[in-house]
């Protein structure tokens, strides 16, 4: 077989003037990016401070006092006091507070009568998100407050001291903003080349290709090469925003991470196109990016639910998708500066999946077309 | 070389599984010939032109289209031949001269060749509107005239047109006809299928298929003769026949064939004595008068009414 880059750069070219004429291929490849970042960044903020807590005090003593304020100088919670028990609990149940203290009469007392004195916490269980945080929070203050009644450093036997590596502040940004590279990637790659080649059959303008004498890999490489164009100008955009607006830090090598970026770009690609090739129509083919590239990389990627934590089956069946492998590669040259030596396991299986993909996407063009 | 037929098919067959699209059919259609080709849909009309265009090998059988065959390359039947498709091909999103200039680079055409081809195509097609107009802007006649021209741009010996006047307005398809007149003329040869038998009138010669097979193939006048050499009768009511009357005729002893015809009907004497018998009785209801078959009459007899 001939392949002829002349024909190949006028598929190019032709797709080209497709997309610079359809407004929604163009929005979908720069204003999406930059409403996601914007979403997941400004928005969805895993980190949770100012929790508004009901707190009510019926022991009105120092020792309670203190317990109290060192939940409001933490940052962390947003004092509402309550007149009776009765009250905080209702303000729990009217969404007013997220969690409520209730302090019983006799704290100092009990306190100070070393019968150890008993304060509670009660938490919205509903919600699950903020549980898991505000109870750790309350556990860190909990050992500050018994410092503070107590007036003594009750220092234990030994200390843990943690420290997070790579992301000390523990800024939820900086680890999702590298994931969403990789669901903005699936999203446009997949979606993109599965619309242009099922138009092509949907117009009957695939019978006028190809009865010329271009190449079946030359109308391959032709509709991809803009797409690939497209999805690299998308994805520097969301790395400038990521730098730039909210600082988040890049600490790898920007070359591996654009290697990782070229090889998931061209899977995604590939199955997008045998997506179009199989389907032949536009609304199926849609249906099947979003069932086939966009829920598993928001959901399965790792980028929203640990893979760690999901059931054995699942953690396996993730194996087979290259964007739990790139989200390894994103988050860990932003973040931790990975080499390509040490993301060689993510950077095996992604160019594995590569390679699968594009193979099985030639071969079931070819085959479509006899 | 001028002796060689533009384009041969001999014993050709596609099967897809169990499923015969086209069946051991043979025919050649001489150089500057517009050659009709006619059919029910899914009679193989469109799968034949899909092999004779060089995309789809046969399953038995050769062609030799242009002098090239399959067993020259998979590309050789293409360089020779311009294929229309049923569908409109070109893209309405993009003007005239770029959809004109990406089959030109798909063709690899001389970028001084393709600038002169280009505007003598215009002038065929009297083409006055710019080449930066939107495809999708043309109306369908137009379209159509400005795919002719794409599918001519290498200057193909033999061209190819599947239904290219299918949806296209009647002044619309009269002009595309001078301009397949015209191509014939200047030395192409042009391989038609068409519904329309005012078109297929216009034909040098006829090939009309049935479930794959090739059932007959002459001129118009040709055809007409073989296919009715009994003569043939034009009938018009005196009076309103009901539905029953009408169904009686239809199945009448007198007659091999009786089709509606506008509000007057075509048909056929099943032999002289039983016509001569029949047509003093016949003309209680009818006004009756002998014509020539139209082609719509071969059609329906040839690829409807025996199947």
């Amino acid at each position: 077989m001939r392949f002829d880059w002349r024909r190949a750069a006028a598929v190019a070219r032709k797709e080209w003037f497709h997309i610079r004429r359809d407004p929604f291929t163009l929005a979908l490849a720069l204003v999406l990016p930059l409403v996601m970042v914007v979403v997941y960044g400004v928005a969805i903020d895993f980190n949770i401070k100012g929790v508004s807590l009901a707190v009510s005090d019926s022991d009105a003593s120092q020792a309670s006092r203190r317990l109290v304020d060192t939940f409001d100088s933490s940052a962390y919670f947003r004092i509402l006091p309550a007149a009776s028990p009765a009250q905080a609990v209702e303000d729990v149940v009217a969404e007013r507070a997220k969690a409520a203290l209730i302090i019983p009469p006799d704290f100092e007392k009990d306190l100070s009568a070393g019968r150890g004195a008993r304060a509670q916490l009660l938490l919205d269980g509903a919600d699950n998100a903020t549980v898991a945080p505000v109870s750790q929070y309350a556990a860190t203050i909990q050992t500050m407050a018994s410092e503070r009644i107590a007036g003594v450093d009750l220092t234990p036997p030994y200390t843990l001291r943690t420290r997070f590596l790579f992301n000390p502040e523990l800024n939820s940004r900086w680890f999702v903003i590298p994931g969403l590279t990789v669901v903005i990637m699936a999203i446009l790659s997949i979606f993109l080349t599965a619309m242009t080649v099922a138009r092509e059959w949907e117009n009957g303008s695939m019978e006028l290709l190809l009865s010329t004498p271009v190449e079946p890999l030359e109308i391959i490489a032709g509709k991809a090469a803009p797409y690939a164009v497209l999805g690299a100008v998308a994805l520097s955009f969301v790395y400038l925003i990521a730098r730039l607006g909210f600082g988040v830090p890049f600490a790898g090598h920007l070359w591996v991470f654009a290697l990782g970026c070229a090889i998931f770009l061209l899977t995604y690609l590939a199955q997008g196109l045998l997506i179009s090739v199989t389907t032949r129509q536009q609304t199926i083919a849609m249906q099947l990016s979003m069932l086939t590239g966009m829920l598993p990389s928001n959901l399965l990627s790792g980028f929203v639910f640990p893979i760690a934590s999901m059931p054995k089956f699942f953690w396996f069946f993730t194996m087979l998708l290259p964007a739990r492998w790139f989200m390894v590669i994103a988050r860990r040259t932003f973040l931790e500066g990975s080499s390509l030596l040490q993301l060689r396991v993510p950077f095996a299986a992604l160019s594995a999946s590569c390679v699968v993909m594009v193979a099985l996407a030639t071969r079931s063009f070819r085959r479509s077309l006899e | 070389m001028s002796a060689e037929p533009a384009v041969e098919a001999r014993g050709l067959s596609v099967r897809y599984g169990d499923f015969t699209a086209v069946d051991r059919v043979s025919f050649s259609v001489a150089r500057g010939e517009i050659f009709g080709f006619l059919g029910a849909n899914g009679a193989g009309k469109t799968t034949t032109i899909r092999v004779l265009c060089g995309l789809l090998p046969p399953t038995e059988g050769a062609v030799r289209v242009a002098g090239r065959s399959y067993a020259d390359g998979e590309r050789a039947i293409k360089e020779k031949v311009g294929y229309m498709s049923q569908k409109f091909t070109l893209y309405n999103d993009l003007t005239i001269g770029e959809n004109l200039d990406f089959i030109a680079s798909l063709r690899k055409l001389e970028p001084s060749y393709y600038a002169r081809r280009r505007d003598e195509l215009m002038e065929l097609i009297s083409f006055k509107k710019g080449l930066g107009e939107k495809v999708g802007a043309l109306s369908g006649g137009t379209k159509q005239q400005v795919s002719l021209a794409a599918a001519l741009l290498h200057d193909p010996e033999v061209v190819f047109l599947d239904e290219p006047t299918a949806g296209v307005t009647p002044a619309g398809r009269d002009r595309f006809w001078k301009l397949i007149r015209r191509v014939a003329g200047s030395g192409k040869t042009v391989f038609v299928t068409t519904h329309y038998m005012d078109e297929a009138e216009q034909c040098g010669r006829i090939a009309l298929m049935r479930s794959g097979k090739l059932v007959a193939m002459d001129s118009p006048a040709g055809l007409k003769k073989s296919v009715f050499p009994e003569p043939v009768f034009e009938f018009d009511p005196l009076g309103t026949l009901s539905f029953a009357a009408l169904a009686a005729f239809e199945s009448h002893q007198a007659f091999s064939f009786f089709e509606p015809y506008g509000p007057r009907f075509h048909a056929a004497a099943a032999g002289p004595e039983a016509w001569a018998r029949w047509r003093p009785e016949l003309e209680k209801t009818f006004r009756i008068r002998e014509i020539a078959p139209s082609l719509e009459d071969v059609f329906i007899r040839v690829v409807e009414s025996a199947a």
